[in-house]
């Protein structure tokens, strides 16, 4: 499953060896400057560059840039509304934004191990300490809802294709109980097998 | 040594809308299992997974007490848990990163604190398991047999003494359910198996048979087997 964030693919690209410090000021650089400037010149251009970055990462076109089709859908639909009330500015600023920040976020998850990844949320966790927090449970938490996302898309996607085969697709009131049921019972799975392997539980009981 | 000391399992019900009498899943269980290779058996809702679950603190018992190497799965919660591996039936709702080599790792962070000898651990568990091919490949991409295969690496990465696993070939086609069987009853832990696969419990030194929250039947593995098949017929 390749969702919206791109899974790790090994190589030996320049992504690869950059310390993840430096691929996670990347990402929030290439998302930021395009939210803060609200210019459609410089949101197309963080775009070309992370796009020509991505590619560079290695790890096969397909798997760098495939999008979910309900990404392009939205980004489409979003650049389609503002040219139709005739702010087209607007509209590539919003559909370039969007599409970049997954982007970028590629390009630190498609080129960082996991476990590399959860390191890095631990060691930026690491000063809330003083305020009784615990980093690894801070990791470990931001690590499964990046996981998660996939996973309740997949779930919206199974309700629908359920409702649908019973000619009922068009009612969108109707899918969100059983989705929210499925994120329930996601979210209690995920809760057992931490539980299991004894992750994130407090030290002292 | 898995003790159930008087154990009963109750949960609250609702009926129109109000939380009512409880209902029970488990009741009157007393068993000393101390055989490396037990399996438990019995229909879907007879309290096979509840009974499974209390072994590492998942379920907590509504009255009496189940000790496992001399520690009390709820005073010692996270102590047991550390000695109790658990399998689920569903190994993609108990693989919790995006690769088997990830997935290794992530149960290691806490025993081994050097990353670059994490990853060389998770790689020789991988390999000794014949995963060493798929070690980088999304665990979406595995086969069932894999995943199943990668989860028990997973769990065994935790250095259990005990291996619990419900259901663990339930959704496996024969193939890998021979795979997943072999990996089980090869482990040198102990190990307590709950399934309706009648082939995987007759290889077990001990098979207890479990209907309506009871132990029914309490035998080697080809009484306790004939008893169920009776029981089921």
């Amino acid at each position: 499953m390749n969702g919206l964030f791109s899974l790790y693919a090994p190589g030996d690209s320049v992504f690869h060896r950059l310390p993840v410090g430096w691929k996670y000021l990347i990402m929030f650089a290439a998302t930021f400057v395009g939210l803060l400037l609200r210019n459609p010149w410089v949101s197309l251009g963080v775009l070309a560059a992370v796009t020509l970055a991505l590619t560079a990462c290695g790890v096969g076109l397909r798997h760098a840039l495939g999008l979910p089709p309900a990404v392009w859908l939205t980004a489409g639909f979003l650049l389609a509304y503002q040219i139709a009330v005739g702010a087209w500015a607007t509209g590539v600023v919003v559909a370039c934004n969007l599409v970049g920040a997954l982007y970028a976020s590629r390009i630190l998850t498609a080129t960082t191990p996991g476990p590399v990844l959860v390191d890095a949320l631990v060691a930026a966790a690491r000063p809330l300490r003083f305020v009784g927090a615990d980093p690894e449970r801070i990791g470990l938490a931001v690590m499964l809802m990046a996981r998660s996302l996939p996973m309740m898309w997949d779930a919206f996607g199974q309700v629908r294709d359920a409702a649908r085969a019973r000619g009922r697709e068009r009612n969108y009131f109707a899918l969100v109980a059983p989705v929210v049921v499925r994120a329930v019972g996601y979210a209690q799975a995920t809760g057992e097998a931490l539980m299991a392997r004894g992750l994130g539980e407090r030290r002292s009981r | 040594m898995i003790e159930f000391r008087g154990v009963a399992v109750s949960v609250p019900v609702l009926r129109a809308g109000r939380l009512a009498e409880s209902k029970t899943l488990l009741a009157g269980v007393d068993l000393r299992l101390g055989e490396r290779r037990v399996a438990v058996v019995g229909a879907n809702g007879s309290g096979k997974s509840t009974l499974l679950r209390l072994v590492n603190g998942l379920v907590e018992p509504t009255s009496g007490s189940v000790v496992v190497n001399g520690l009390d799965s709820v005073a010692d919660g996270r102590k047991v848990r550390s000695e109790v591996g658990f399998i689920f039936t569903d190994p993609l709702s108990q693989l919790l990163m995006g690769t088997a080599r990830d997935d290794v790792e992530l149960s290691l962070r806490g025993i081994v604190p050097d990353k670059a000898e994490r990853r060389r651990q998770a790689t020789e568990l991988l390999a000794a398991r014949g995963l060493d091919g798929v070690a980088d490949q999304s665990v979406y991409d595995l086969s069932g047999g894999e995943r199943q295969l990668v989860a028990l690496t997973s769990v065994l990465a935790c250095r259990p003494q005990v291996v619990v696993a419900d259901e663990p070939t339930t959704l496996l086609d024969l193939r890998n359910r021979n795979l997943v069987a072999e990996a089980l009853w090869g482990l040198e832990q102990q190990v307590l198996v709950a399934t309706h696969d009648l082939e995987l419990a007759a290889r077990a030194d001990r098979v207890l048979v479990v209907d309506a929250g009871r132990v029914v039947a309490d035998a080697a593995a080809d009484e306790a087997v004939e008893h169920y098949r009776r029981m089921m017929s």
